[in-house]
């Protein structure tokens, strides 16, 4: 979004958020305003790893597993011990964030492959826990009867009202996460990415400002994780696993680097594509099966195909290139 | 625990172990020649499991079936660097992560398109029950899981010290400028380091399918232990590879004696995790310094 005038962007702000808070006054179909909740949850995680992996260039693998820690977390703390909602994601937010902290620590000393290695692992290790820890995941059968969202005794139960909570949240995802990357930790972090021995010899904390970030977006991903358990009610290990992960780093490379408009488009189109079935009206069982059934390869091509093609992914479509720096903002 | 049942898992771990350590060698294989980690390299070991049983169905006799599996899955991996990688080449590692990634994951949902969702089993290679060695069992198959690792290592270790094009291979390892400038076609080194991780991981899935059965989502997890195995003993080396392999095998087999074999997979994990922060170099490796 570097170059696109800050006015330009506040009214291209202003214009999605109208858009996307007008949709439950447009439809009261159940199962569309689901699906929209689910995009903007996953908006919500991927305003987190775009910092990460789009500004700071450190790759994360294992982003499921947080939202499936801050998912479990709230879950079990609302289901077997009656905590107030909002401590119970607070308390799956500040796990998740903790996670991400103690994973950071160690993986500072890693970068590119390693790093990618390490979080993958984690990543399986959690998968692992999920269904192990029977006594307060439930195992493979998962948790289920989770609470609505409630503050107090006033419930949001309705597939409206909840959409409208997700939402909210994602905007000041995307607010905070917009803010920061203008900022000194912000330029700090693209310095990183481009060259982290340049970056410290420049005097960036390379190693805090690493850790800072990569606990952001874990927080970020359970937050999103403990809001999607109260909104579908049922959490099961599988939700969390490898492919999700996968899926949300897709949608940032998709997105393109440096950017965090570019991440927001590809996260709605890509989770859009996995409920498409839904959204054609008319379009025919086989046709719908076909598509769900592809879902896979076409994101996974797609991804391919962005890296090759457009390394700068979405955002280089955005934004007018600054003479002479037709670099940045590429996968490197 | 009496010593038999001691050996029955020592022979356990050792034939796990030789599967960790031929995939762990395709990792090393492409590190080696490229400096890129395949995150792919496990979808070679699904592929060469699900195609050989896939070409036991089309009715070919079964050694002629294990060969065309590893061999398709072969033309797999070139093609794969052919098409995918190539285009990349000079980019730096985020960007050749993320293609392998995205390749994993279309060769995974391609092969179940292909072959379907569900567990499929190879046959023994030869039949009969198993052998009774000091009171601990060991499968017939084992013995095939030994014998075509020690013919793969032994393979490898020829081709790296004798031939020319082994040579050229551990040029470039060290420098792929200096090897273009003697002459070495570096790109075809690249495409086939490739395909020889492709037979590599192919011939652990292919032989190992007839004791644990296959199915089109093996790979990830494989993947993982491969890499674990071969960051155990120190990347791009083959020997420490196959070290790596056998004691991630003895480590998971002796804890599953001795602590539980529910969390087997995570300790495997661990390990991998510990080895990466407090030695990412390996046990047997040295480490290096970046350079500006």
């Amino acid at each position: 979004m570097g170059t696109v005038a800050p006015r330009i962007r506040f009214v291209l702000f202003a214009a999605a958020s109208v858009v996307i808070a007008s949709v439950p006054f447009l439809t009261d179909d159940r199962y569309l305003l689901k699906i929209l909740t689910f995009v903007g949850l996953n908006a919500i995680v991927v305003a987190g790893l775009a910092l990460l992996l789009g500004f700071a260039g450190q790759i994360s693998m294992g982003h499921a597993a947080f939202f499936g820690l801050g998912a479990y977390t709230s879950a079990y703390l609302t289901t077997a011990h009656e905590v107030p909602w909002l401590l119970a994601v607070a308390a799956g937010t500040l796990l998740a964030a903790t996670g991400g902290l103690l994973l950071a620590l160690p993986s500072l000393r890693l970068k590119g492959h390693y790093l990618a290695m390490a979080t993958l692992g984690f990543n399986e290790i959690m998968s692992v826990l999920f269904v192990e820890m029977r006594g307060i995941t439930g195992g493979n059968d998962g948790l289920s009867g989770i609470p609505f969202p409630s503050i107090g005794s006033f419930v949001i139960d309705s597939p409206a009202a909840i959409y409208i909570l997700v939402w909210a949240v994602a905007a000041l995802a995307f607010v905070g996460a917009a803010n920061l990357v203008r900022t000194r930790p912000g330029r700090a972090m693209r310095a990183l990415h481009g060259s982290e021995l340049g970056a410290l010899a420049s005097g960036v904390n390379t190693v805090g400002l690493k850790v800072q970030v990569f606990a952001v977006s874990a927080a970020l991903a359970g937050l999103a994780g403990a809001l999607y358990a109260h909104s579908v009610g049922f959490i099961s290990p599988s939700q969390f696993s490898l492919e999700f992960s996968i899926l949300l780093v897709a949608m940032v490379v998709v997105g393109g680097t440096g950017s965090l408009t570019g991440p927001f488009i590809a996260a709605v189109a890509l989770t859009l594509l996995q409920y498409v079935h839904a959204l054609i009206p008319g379009l025919s069982k086989d046709a719908a099966a076909l598509i769900q059934d592809w879902e896979v390869d076409i994101s996974g091509l797609i991804m391919i195909l962005t890296v090759i093609f457009v390394p700068g992914g979405l955002a280089a479509f955005l934004k007018r290139r600054r003479s002479g720096a037709g670099e940045e903002g590429e996968i490197a | 625990m009496g010593s038999a049942e001691l050996l029955q898992f020592a022979v356990a771990g050792l034939k796990n172990g030789s599967i960790y350590a031929l995939v762990a060698l395709g990792f090393t294989l492409v590190f080696g020649s490229t400096g890129i980690i395949n995150f792919a390299q496990g979808e070679f070991f699904m592929l060469g499991g699900m195609l050989a049983v896939f070409f036991v169905k089309l009715g070919l006799p079964l050694p002629l079936a294990v060969v065309a599996g590893v061999l398709a899955t072969a033309v797999v991996g070139l093609a794969f660097e052919r098409v995918a990688l190539r285009p990349r080449r000079d980019s730096g590692p985020l960007a050749l992560i993320i293609i392998t990634i995205g390749g994993s994951m279309v060769l995974r949902s391609l092969s179940r398109h292909a072959f379907g969702g569900n567990e499929l089993s190879l046959p023994a290679f030869t039949e009969g029950a198993s052998i009774v060695v000091a009171g601990a069992a060991i499968e017939r198959q084992a013995l095939w899981v030994w014998g075509l690792t020690i013919v793969a290592v032994a393979g490898l270790s020829w081709l790296y010290s004798k031939t020319r094009f082994g040579r050229s291979m551990r040029a470039c390892s060290l420098s792929h400028e200096a090897s273009r400038l003697m002459g070495i076609d570096t790109a075809r080194i690249v495409m086939v380091s490739f395909g020889l991780a492709a037979v590599l991981g192919a011939l652990a899935g292919v032989v190992v399918a007839p004791l644990t059965q296959t199915s089109f989502n093996v790979g990830a997890r494989i993947g993982l232990k491969g890499f674990a195995a071969a960051i155990l003993g120190g990347l791009g080396n083959p020997i420490a590879a196959v070290v790596g392999g056998l004691a991630l095998g003895l480590v998971e087999s002796m804890s599953i004696a001795f602590i539980s074999s529910t969390y087997k997979d995570v300790i495997a994990l661990v390990l991998l995790l510990v080895v990466l922060f407090v030695r990412p170099e390996g046990i047997l490796g040295r480490a290096t310094r970046e350079k500006v």
